[in-house]
């Protein structure tokens, strides 16, 4: 045996890109923290002086939860939120077909459908609201309609996802036997992803009540005219009072939700 | 069609069709929660009928004045920027607290009991709007950017130390050993046994949630936390459709580029520098002889 000392490997040198994205997100971070005007002695600041949000928060009108007018408005969100997104399920089955090679041969819609889909969901769901708000008029039809676009994006998004990853057996098989293109879609292709979808539309319902509480702020229905009207004349402890109470719904949606979806996949 | 060669065997019967209860139930509690919400609703119907033209219209008189003047873009521009940059800096932000948080949530470090009631704070701030957050932070903190900043922290929070103790539950104890193994201190364990393992997902994870709270800061605006949904707010409010029109179009382009670069860079994140076996990149054969010759010996 030689002596010879036993060499070390040499060091795996950092990547290029890895140096890129450290550098990168450095001068980012300095660059946006300069633009915000960001300081955390400022925050500090802030937090010291007298906080009518806190106070409100130590005063909270637990019967705002309970009032009629709540109620009311509640029920609204929540109605949206099941319109909305029902709508939008039903329709983006047949859309996330038409966008993906299983469902639709073609090329050059598939990418069109894509990019218009890409389009709707760079939309904030609260900015629609906002347009329905200013085409449609004031109301939970706004809401409605801006839940049925976001809803569209998210879902059409997600089950193409899906549908890019079935298994191709059984469209072979329904190709062997026969089948029209359209019966092959349904009987090879959509049970596939039938648990996978139902359970998307569940995430997705749990998405759209947590975004129908804001979407009134922009006048389109629901609690969050309760929350502007609230805030506009500085009620803080009612405000309180209804953000707890809309905690509490959305716990117990996700509780239920998250047990079917569970069961389902 | 009965076969005649068959006619001896009675009828061959079908398995009866599975009946899944839990299905059933579960779609008659939609279809009743659908028709009662279709029923009840608080809208005229007939309003549907006139929204497309409606909307029409409204695109009509949005995209009047089409390139709009420079100075209008410049600003519609800049307030985006303002938009980027909060929802930057508030990830980070959220990212920084994450990591301590995360430590308490993780069953393998702390008891069951602390774990749990972190996890509940999580929960709870991933269940809050951004907006509504916001709208709180706004009277604390004025009409600035350093409200959203802050909202975007404190929502993205509970969603970061979910996944940050998630990956913390799940490290290999391989590495870890191995690095003990060569008497590595705690801080070069930590180095060279966990970071390694951790640093991709949560570097790509990072930067998803930077691209969910665009969206999120696009809009804060409206409650006067700062950014480009101010000016829509604003249009909105004086039937500025012009203005609205531009404050879309700036917000859709902006999105989408970030949306790009954001996932470009996941992607070569995730997939890592893609090594050619045997080529020179190898680290196979990146050892001195002495290793190879090591590596020859039949294992046993």
């Amino acid at each position: 045996m030689s002596d010879e000392r036993l060499q070390l490997p040499p060091k795996p040198k950092p990547s290029l890109f890895a140096i890129g994205v450290w550098v990168l997100v450095v001068v980012f971070t300095v660059i946006t923290a300069r633009r915000v005007g960001f300081s955390f002695s400022g925050i500090i600041e802030d937090l010291q002086r007298p906080n009518p949000v806190l106070d409100g928060l130590w005063n909270i009108r637990w019967g705002e939860m309970f009032s009629e007018r709540s109620r009311k408005a509640f029920v609204e969100t929540l109605q949206m939120a099941v319109l909305g997104t029902t709508g939008g399920v039903i329709v983006s089955l047949p859309l996330a077909l038409w966008s993906t090679e299983v469902g639709n041969p073609y090329v050059v819609p598939r990418v069109i459908l894509r990019s218009i889909n890409n389009v709707i969901r760079s939309i904030p769901d609260l900015l629609w609201a906002g347009l329905f708000v200013l085409g449609v008029g004031i109301g939970a039809l706004s809401g409605l309609l801006a839940l049925f676009f976001f809803s569209l994006a998210v879902m059409t998004k997600l089950t193409a996802d899906t549908l890019d990853g079935i298994d191709m057996g059984p469209i072979e098989a329904a190709d062997a036997a026969g089948a029209s293109h359209s019966q092959m879609l349904r009987t090879a292709v959509v049970p596939q992803i039938l648990p996978a979808f139902s359970s998307y539309a569940l995430y997705d319902f749990e998405l759209n009540l947590r975004a129908s509480a804001v979407l009134g702020l922009v006048g389109a229905g629901g609690i969050g005219n309760r929350l502007d009207f609230f805030r506009n004349r500085g009620q803080w402890d009612k405000l309180w009072g209804l953000v707890f109470m809309f905690f509490l719904v959305v716990f117990i949606v996700e509780w239920v939700s998250v047990r079917i979806r569970r069961r389902l996949v | 069609m009965s076969s005649p060669t068959n006619s001896a065997s009675a009828r061959i019967q079908l398995p009866s069709k599975p009946r899944d209860t839990f299905k059933l139930v579960l779609s008659t509690v939609f279809v009743v929660l659908i028709g009662w919400s279709l029923v009840s609703v608080d809208l005229k119907w007939s309003r549907l009928l006139d929204a497309p033209a409606d909307m029409w219209n409204l695109f009509g008189v949005m995209f009047d004045e089409f390139p709009w003047t420079s100075e209008e873009r410049t600003r519609m521009i800049g307030l985006m920027w303002d938009s980027i940059a909060m929802a930057w800096i508030g990830t980070i932000i959220a990212a920084v607290f994450a990591v301590p948080l995360s430590f308490l949530a993780a069953e393998n470090l702390v008891g069951r009991p602390i774990a749990w009631v972190t996890r509940q704070v999580f929960n709870i701030l991933r269940a809050v709007p951004e907006v509504i957050l916001a709208l709180l932070f706004v009277p604390v903190f004025g009409l600035s950017p350093m409200a959203g900043v802050l909202a975007i922290g404190v929502g993205s929070l509970g969603s970061l130390g979910k996944l940050f103790y998630e990956i913390i539950e799940n490290v290999q104890k391989g590495p870890i050993e191995a690095a003990d193994a060569v008497g590595a201190s705690s801080v070069q364990r930590l180095r060279w046994g966990v970071v390694p393992q951790v640093a991709p997902e949560l570097t790509s994870f990072l930067l998803y949630r930077f691209e969910i709270n665009i969206r999120a800061s696009a809009v804060l605006g409206i409650v006067g936390a700062g950014g480009i949904g101010g000016a829509l707010v604003d249009a909105i409010r004086f039937q500025e459709y012009d203005q609205a029109g531009l404050a879309l179009v700036v917000v859709i382009l902006g999105t989408i580029a970030v949306d790009t670069v954001s996932g470009a860079i996941r992607k070569r994140i995730v997939a890592g520098r893609a090594v050619e076996v045997g080529g020179p990149d190898d680290p196979m054969l990146a050892v001195s002889p002495g290793a190879a010759l090591l590596a020859q010996e039949p294992s046993r």
